[in-house]
């Protein structure tokens, strides 16, 4: 293994068991005294390494296993195989040393007391993570400084708003300086110039701080913002993994045109020269790849020759649209892992 | 209105940092320690925040206390078998006022945890190195102080002024209530955390709730005096933690039971605080390993 690689997962997988329930009232009648079970596989073979300084997006659908992943990564979860090291500890092992060392947001957590005072949370933070008065005083100093914290300091939790309590808690996060963030969906619910500070905050303390970054979200934007490299997981295994720069060469080149029929969705054959991304009602999302092949207006005239169309717009690609493409598709890309 | 709550409150913040931050400089050598007692501490600031509960918790007591004491006068004024169970009516007057004081001083918020394990926040408690069950314990014993101070004492001296109940003159009495409150508290302290893990195996916990609600009203000797019991019941009830809570306190410190008497409930109060104190790591090992294992 790499010297500098500070996370990494070999074969990770966790399983849970859930009770299946049965319709109706006698359905649940049954279900009282029989328990059928069944297994489901929430993360499968997962494998990865990330390197002190990277920042990165783990990105998937609801239910794809981004938070059973985070959750077997800060030690609150034990795999069911497959094996996890974070900063040299195994986290499900030693919890308690693993907390030590990793930092966490959940955006639709606080990890703050609701009735106290921010600098009161902050305080308690400080006699948790046994951070030295000087030490404190230093880091919160630039914290502050960064997130603008100073007159909020006196208020208690419960009174700020979605985006000041973000601000607060990736402070929070980060009083005892280690060396790994996990942040979970951190501009959930938030505003754009909320989300923008959390962004630039973010950028800073992975530039500045060092600190390595993994992030959950499902805002493309986030992750076409801040991550040097992508994980999209699917179903539980990962369905692509590289740098972003490599996600946008491989898929973003061209443009993406959004065409409306008349009542009707039809199959466009190939020799048009469009691949087709995504469909729905009487709508389809296009790719125009434009290496080689006919140029972008013979491809307009000849879907207006032989289509029906309705209505016509050319888009640029968005990372949100090529990740969309590979959750329908799966990855039809090769997947690796040096980025 | 509102302004001048805030600067009492930030007045009062500011006079007793001084102090505050004297103490935990001199106990930064024991990283532990100072953990638990800063977040007694901030337990006891944060129930600050709810100003209008305790004064409705003074009046609460004080009508709870009015209808017990009134109850207990006519029972007494219409019967002559209850002087046989060795009370006398001035006496369990007092029982009943000192009863509800110690319940009133005990209260805790018993559905804190459960709260937590149901909504699945006990994840931002795992996710930080510390013992919860102890963080929990010095959270609790903060606000136990803030009910000892904001209710119950206020209480007292209402009921002192008011009713016809007296204080006891020996200094003995004083040194059993201590030590029998301490012991009781804890022992109250671990049933409620040993019920609020069943939410860990259980999801709909209401109904174990309610079972604890029942037999802590009946046996803790909190409305009613144990002597009332009738007599093939009271050894039952000596083998559940309930009557240890708020009835030994009580009767020993009115001194309604002696102190040799006392002496022996505060050893089983000792047994069952053992008792309790190694289910209560026993079970939340478990359910730690439930959590992290099966996923909560």
């Amino acid at each position: 293994m790499n010297d500098d690689v500070l996370i990494s997962c070999q074969g990770l997988r966790r399983e849970f068991t859930v009770a299946e329930g049965r319709a109706g009232l006698l359905g649940s009648i049954k279900s009282l005294f029989s328990n059928k079970t069944s297994v489901i596989r929430a993360v499968d073979d997962i494998s990865f390494d990330i390197r002190a300084g990277e920042f990165v997006g783990y990105v998937g659908e609801n239910g794809a296993g981004k938070s059973t992943t985070i959750k077997m990564l800060t030690g609150i979860l034990t795999p069911t195989g497959g094996r996890a090291l974070v900063n040299g500890v195994v986290p499900y092992e030693e919890r308690v040393k693993n907390a030590f060392n990793i930092g966490v947001v959940f955006g639709q957590r606080s990890q703050l007391w609701w009735d106290l005072p921010m600098s009161d949370s902050l305080d308690l933070l400080r006699a948790i993570y046994r951070v030295p008065q000087a030490r404190y005083h230093e880091s919160l100093a630039e914290l502050s400084d960064w997130l603008e914290l100073g007159p909020l300091m006196k208020m208690p939790v419960r009174k700020l708003s979605l985006g000041q309590r973000m601000r607060a808690d990736l402070a929070a996060s980060l009083l005892h300086g280690p060396k790994v963030m996990f942040l979970d969906e951190p501009t959930i619910g938030l505003d754009i110039i909320a989300k923008d500070n959390v962004r630039r905050f973010l950028k800073k303390i992975n530039k500045e701080r060092g600190v390595t970054i993994i992030l959950t979200t499902h805002d493309m934007d986030d992750i076409e913002a801040l991550c040097d490299r992508i994980i999209i997981i699917d179903k539980g295994k990962i369905a692509w993994d590289g740098a972003t720069a490599r996600l946008k060469s491989d898929h973003m080149q061209g443009k993406i045109l959004e065409v409306e029929f008349h009542d009707y969705n039809p199959k466009i054959h190939e020799a048009v020269g469009l691949t087709e991304m995504k469909s729905e009602a009487n709508k389809k999302w296009l790719r125009y790849r434009g290496d080689g092949g006919a140029a972008l207006n013979e491809v307009i005239s000849a879907l207006f020759r032989d289509y029906c169309v309705k209505d016509l717009s050319i888009h640029e690609p968005k990372v949100a649209d090529v990740v969309k493409a590979i959750y329908q598709h799966g990855a039809e890309v090769g997947e690796d892992g040096g980025a | 209105m509102i302004e001048n709550v805030g600067a009492i409150k930030n007045g009062v913040m500011a006079r007793s940092k001084g102090a505050e931050e004297k103490l935990f400089d001199a106990l930064e050598r024991f990283p532990a320690l100072s953990l638990y007692i800063k977040f007694a501490f901030k337990a006891f600031q944060r129930q600050l925040a709810y100003k209008f509960e305790y004064f409705v918790g003074v009046v609460n007591g004080l009508i709870f206390i009015f209808i017990f004491t009134s109850l207990w006068k006519n029972i007494f004024s219409n019967s002559q078998a209850t002087e046989s169970v060795g009370f006398t009516t001035s006496g369990i007057v007092s029982y009943a006022v000192f009863a509800m004081i110690i319940r009133i001083s005990m209260s805790q918020d018993d559905l804190g945890v459960m709260g937590k394990i149901r909504t699945g926040a006990i994840a931002m408690d795992m996710i930080k190195p510390f013992n919860f069950f102890g963080v929990t314990l010095a959270e609790n014993v903060g606000g136990t102080m803030f009910h000892w101070f904001t209710r119950a004492a206020p209480i007292l001296a209402v009921c002192l002024i008011f009713f016809d109940v007296s204080l006891p003159r020996h200094p003995v009495n004083y040194l059993l209530l201590a030590v029998t409150w301490i012991l009781g508290y804890l022992i109250y302290f671990m049933v409620n955390w040993l019920f609020a893990m069943l939410a860990f195996w259980v999801i709909e916990t209401f109904s174990f709730q309610l079972m604890k609600y029942g037999m802590f009203t009946l046996f803790s000797g909190g409305i009613i005096p144990l002597d009332f019991f009738p007599d093939f019941i009271r050894p039952a009830v000596a083998y559940i933690p309930f009557m240890y809570i708020l009835y030994v306190p009580t009767a020993s410190f009115i001194g309604h039971i002696s102190p040799a008497e006392a002496l022996g409930f505060i050893a089983f109060q000792g047994v069952w605080v053992a008792t309790l104190g190694l289910a209560s790591v026993v079970v939340w090992r478990a359910a730690q390993k439930k959590l992290i294992i099966q996923g909560g």
